[in-house]
């Protein structure tokens, strides 16, 4: 009799409490079923009418009852109170595609960019940087450098000159000069800086820049020249990129080759950028010629070096696929912000 | 590994200082961790005679001794039993400290004691408590303790490096000194009598573990007396930080230290069986070792066992079962090779770390064995008496023939570029125990000695060879050039990336100058970036100097950038400026910065209320870049540049260098580069700074301890006053609570009468000594308060 009934109570508990959706409901439903006026409770108040034997089992029967029917209000109190912060949650959702709070740092200009991979590159290749002045002697700009009074290169057309024999350097070789003059080989460093020539157009400007390399040690041979370009040109370039030299002539160096790489750009099978020929030309190079030693107190015999010279506004042109040069001195900010 | 200088000796006539060793040790590639003083302790002790000694008139238990310190005769009140007059005996005189007891001069009952007579435990010579130490009768009295008991003496710690198992040893030591200072190598001899009775009939030997056990050599002696040891081994296991225990232990102890190579004694009456087994442990078998823990065995473990139970753990430890005591009369001496593999597994397995298996796991030698063994028999046979049985039990399943190594001396030359003669480097090696065998021009061949198994390839040999000539002998080639003007390097690139930082976009504009752009800027006719350099052939009159100022072209880029509809600008220059230097043929050439900012300050921007860039923006990027160059205590006063509008513009003064404007451009003045925006300038001398300042990298200092308290003041303030007179007032109050004070809110307007300002900021405070209490602080507080009201009419709001 009693079991059916405590079996009924809980069944219908169990659906109420299931049905609950907040803790107010839930606080009803304690006192509905196990409060002072709960069926539950009368049934326990009952336990001295019956007769003896029958009571302990009875009241064990109840006790389960009271037990089962509070499990079920504690259970769902928990799910109550995580659907609460679950919904909560879901209020708090926000727009994920709207732009973040970055800070809006600005950009260096890609031809620095360049400067310093060029130099932090060399210097991880042992080599230390130079500086020099941008308006320099003729000696240091050509006598030094085994270029002679008549030599084309001298021409006014070519140079800006600020004095009779003081001009705008036309490379950094100037500054090797100067480091041979004050310090003793061996020595092995890069100089890059400003140029000028006087000549301007898409791929000429008259300001430019440009770095330069010098080793002077005993033993230094041209493949050590060889191997030092094949390691900067697939640093700078990537590993996939070949690079070759072929003769050419510069007045300070002996054997003089010019260095070219395979083009960036169709990787040699032939483009606009490298003229469908599949190389880019990227500057000079060659043995110091014993002249430039000798006429600096370096004795030719013990000592050999070599030098090489690079365009960094190419280079970043070549890197960042800038078609014209005159972008690189525009400082659009549509442009310099391309490069952060 | 604890080496004794005066242990050394015995082997090599070093004629080196305890100091200088150590020179040559860590030369050698032996590092020296730490040198201790031995003796130093007992050099305040002397030795004294009892000439008289009577009874103490009013204590039985005490005696009055006369002593003669060598000095003088004094009185001393001494309470040891076994005192006699004619004795040498340890003196503590008036004056000398035993541990923390310093002995003064003091009354017994009575009588006066200059002094106190030592036991050993008292000089922490041995726990010997029961009398005075008495000295032999031919000491000398007024000697001090340590020259008597010769315990002076240098004991260096060194971390040998694992390759190096052959330096565990003083001979090791010695051997490599004397290769380096070619200087001879004393070996000790071994010389044993053998008893006529044959090893064979008194115990029997099985190997079953050939792999693991690559040598195990046995030896009997019978009768003999166990006892302490002499006190010249004592001390020598002491000055080498072993515990004398007893003469036979002592030896076997003494001899390792000696080769480097450990042995064991066991008791021979304890052997079941009179059969050594040399086997694999069962799994779970127990094994109680001197160490008093008991162990688990398992069948990964190495065991010297007789017939029914593990006597040890091979090479690690012995076991109580079968060690030497007061009681044994017939001993087997162990000399043994055990496979480091077999050693460092069981060893780290076990956590047991001995010095046997800390030398067993780093490879021993398997020849070494028959010679130790005699040298440990025959002072046994000399220190404990005894018969030694004849012969030894000796299993050697698989000798290993020494390894002939050879060398190219032009492979010596071609790696280590020193010219160095055949006749050298034999010389270098044969003094390392090595022997030529076999030579020709190209290439010479060693012997190596079972000892050096780390010496196997050629290279070896080369480094051998380097190590003995001297690393640093070798000639280095390179000089450092200091091409790179470092400083100055980084100092370009610190100074970029803070305008970056800043938001600031990099241009690159030429060098060529407008001269017409001087005019328009205003500069007078004195202005040094007047003096310009002029190209003769330029591209065109507006580019016909070398620029003196970025500026003009800084406000053209920005114009060009407005005419394409970029309006919020940041934009930089760092590159040099050029002037004409007086008298010289070329000019000067200077890094100059220059930044330009208009429009907003945080364009692109949906989150917060946007506005225009003003002063505090300019003048925060020039605080930034002068951080990164870590110039601190610049001044901020009014500009005196032409082409700025007055106060809104900073000259930023160090001390007296001007190294830098800041400010917004006078409106006029941009009209005449057509700009018509608002416009800021950062204009930055960096060749100066680099040039004349002198600046120090940021120094760690120490996280304050104590919590940092934060308190929020707002001010009013008569406009007349600037904010550095106040900040300044407010430190001055307290500089070492007061840490730093951050503006908040800066008000005028509304509420707030014309003439003065709002300015709220917070206090950081802490101490480095305190927690600092409410009390405390408002104390502070109200003091800050009271002194501004004084000193600037500054009101609390």
């Amino acid at each position: 009799m009693e079991n059916t009934d405590l079996q009924q109570i809980v069944e219908q508990a169990s659906q109420e409490i299931a049905a609950a959706e907040n803790e107010h409901q839930l606080n009803l439903l304690k006192s509905k079923y196990l409060g002072k006026k709960s069926t539950l409770n009368g049934m326990m108040k009952k336990i001295g009418t019956l007769p003896p034997e029958q009571r302990p089992e009875f009241g064990q029967k109840v006790n389960k009852a009271k037990k089962r029917v509070e499990k079920l209000l504690e259970g769902q109190a928990e799910k109550v109170k995580e659907a609460a912060y679950r919904k909560a949650v879901t209020q708090e959702a926000i727009d994920l595609t709207m732009p973040g709070r970055k800070t809006n740092f600005g950009s260096l200009h890609p031809i620095t960019k360049v400067w310093r991979e060029l130099e932090d590159i060399f210097m991880s290749l042992g080599f230390e940087v130079a500086e020099g002045n941008d308006i320099e002697d003729e000696f240091h700009n050509f006598d030094a450098l085994n270029t002679p009074p008549d030599h084309p290169a001298r021409e006014l057309s070519d140079t800006f000159y600020i004095k009779d024999d003081v001009l705008l350097r036309t490379q950094t070789s100037t500054v090797q000069i100067r480091v041979m003059q004050s310090h003793k080989p061996p020595m092995r460093f890069i100089s890059p800086g400003r140029c000028y020539r006087n000549d301007n157009d898409a791929s000429h400007s008259p300001a430019f820049h440009q770095v330069e390399a010098l080793v002077v040690d005993e033993g230094i041979t041209f493949a050590d020249l060889r191997d030092i370009l094949n390691i900067f040109v697939k640093k700078m370039f990537g590993p996939h990129i070949e690079s070759r030299i072929r003769p050419h002539f510069f007045p300070f160096t002996e054997p003089s080759a010019e260095i070219d790489i395979v083009c960036v750009n169709c990787r040699g099978k032939g483009c606009h950028i490298c003229k469908n020929s599949g190389w880019l030309e990227m500057g000079g190079a060659g043995m110091v010629d014993p002249n430039v030693f000798d006429q600096l107190g370096i004795d030719s015999e013990k000592y050999t070096g070599y030098a090489f010279g690079l365009g960094i506004d190419r280079i970043a042109m070549l890197k960042y696929n800038i078609p014209d040069m005159r972008l690189l001195f525009e400082n659009d900010i549509r442009f310099l912000q391309q490069f952060k | 590994m604890n080496i004794s200088y005066n242990w050394l000796k015995e082997y090599i006539d070093l004629q080196l200082s305890p100091q200088q060793l150590i020179d040559k040790m860590t030369f050698a590639g032996i590092e020296i961790e730490a040198v201790e003083e031995l003796g130093k302790e007992l050099r305040q002790f002397q030795v004294a005679e009892i000439i008289e000694k009577k009874p103490h008139p009013n204590a039985d238990q005490l005696s009055i001794c006369l002593v003669n310190t060598g000095q003088e005769e004094i009185q001393v009140v001494c309470g040891a039993p076994n005192c006699k007059s004619g004795q040498k005996v340890v003196l503590a005189p008036v004056g000398s400290k035993i541990g923390d007891l310093e002995i003064k001069k003091v009354k017994l009952r009575g009588e006066e004691s200059y002094g106190m007579l030592c036991s050993e435990k008292e000089l922490g010579i041995s726990d010997n408590h029961e009398g005075i130490m008495v000295l032999p009768d031919n000491s000398e009295v007024g000697k001090d303790l340590a020259t008597q008991l010769g315990l002076n003496d240098v004991r260096y710690e060194a971390e040998i490096t694992p390759n190096r198992p052959d330096l565990l040893g003083m001979i090791g030591i010695a051997r490599d000194l004397s290769a380096l200072l070619n200087r001879k190598l004393q070996l000790p001899v071994a010389e044993i009598s053998e008893d006529k009775t044959p090893i064979e009939t008194l115990l029997s030997l099985e190997n079953t573990e050939p792999k693991l056990c690559q040598r195990y050599l046995a030896r009997v002696i019978k009768g003999v007396k166990i006892a302490p040891a002499p006190a010249w081994l004592q001390n020598r296991l002491r000055s080498v930080g072993l515990r004398p225990i007893n003469n036979v232990v002592d030896i076997t102890n003494f001899v390792m230290m000696e080769y480097g190579h450990p042995l064991h004694a066991f008791d021979y009456d304890k052997i079941v069986g009179k059969k050594i087994i040399v086997r694999r442990a069962k799994q779970g078998e127990k094994f109680t070792a001197l160490d008093e823990e008991t162990y688990n065995l398992n069948s990964s473990d190495l065991v010297i066992a007789d017939s029914e139970k593990p006597m040890a753990l091979a090479g690690i430890i012995g076991g109580t079962n079968s060690h030497i005591t007061a009681e044994t009369t017939n001993i087997v001496l162990e000399a043994a090779n055990f496979h480091y593999i077999g050693i460092r597994r069981s060893s780290s397995h076990h956590k047991i770390f001995t010095d046997s298996s800390y030398r067993f796991e780093r490879g021993m030698s398997s020849v070494t064995n028959e010679f130790i063994s005699k040298r440990a028999a025959s002072f046994i046979l000399e220190i404990a008496g005894g018969e030694l049985a004849k012969g030894a039990l000796d299993s050697y399943p698989n000798p290993l023939p020494l390894n002939i190594v050879k060398l190219r001396p032009s492979r010596v030359h071609k790696l280590l570029t020193i010219e160095i003669s055949s006749e050298q480097i034999k010389q270098y090696l044969e003094a390392l125990g090595l022997k030529q065998v076999d030579s020709n021009e190209e290439e010479l061949a060693f012997q190596i000695p079972s000892f050096r198994q780390d010496l196997t390839r050629e290279i070896d040999l080369i480094e051998e060879i380097i190590r003995l000539h001297g690393y640093n002998n070798v000639q280095t080639f390179q000089k450092p050039q200091n091409i790179t003007d470092t400083h100055r390097f980084y100092a370009r690139r610190r100074v970029q990336d803070a305008a970056v930082n800043n938001g600031f976009s990099e241009i690159i504009n030429w060098s060529f100058g407008d001269p017409d752009d001087l005019d328009k800027l205003q500069l007078a006719p004195e202005d040094p970036r007047r003096k310009t350099v002029k190209i003769k052939n330029p591209l065109g009159p507006s580019f016909s100097i070398m620029r003196s100022s970025l500026i003009p072209q800084l406000l053209k880029t920005a114009l060009y950038n407005i005419h394409h509809g970029q309006e919020d600008l940041k934009l930089f220059e760092l590159n040099k400026v050029f002037s004409v230097r007086r008298g010289q043929k070329l000019a000067n050439e200077e890094l100059q910065f220059s930044g330009l900012m208009c429009g907003l300050a945080q364009p692109n921007i949906w989150h917060t209320k946007t506005r225009q860039v003003d002063f505090y923006d300019a003048k925060g990027v020039a605080e930034d870049i002068l951080q990164i160059l870590h110039i601190t205590n610049v001044s901020w006063l009014p500009s005196e540049e032409p082409f700025y509008q007055p106060g809104q513009a900073a000259k930023i003064a160090y001390k007296k260098l001007i190294i830098g404007n800041v400010g917004k451009m006078d409106a006029k003045i941009a009209a005449t580069f057509n700009l018509e925006k608002p416009l800021y300038l950062i204009d930055i001398n960096l060749e100066k700074i680099l040039r004349e300042i002198k600046t120090k990298l940021p120094q760690f200092q120490p996280i304050p301890k104590f919590p940092t308290v934060q308190r929020d003041i707002s001010l009013l303030i008569p406009a007349k006053y600037n904010w550095s007179k106040v900040k300044k007032a407010i430190f001055q109050i307290n500089p070492k609570i007061i840490k730093n004070i951050n503006i908040f809110d800066e008000y005028k307007g509304k509420n707030v009468e014309k003439g003065w300002r709002s300015i709220s900021f917070s206090l950081q405070l802490s101490s480095s000594t305190k927690t600092l209490t409410d009390d405390y602080i408002n104390n502070l507080i109200q003091k800050i308060i009271d002194t501004l009201k004084n000193r600037f009419s500054i009101q609390m709001r």
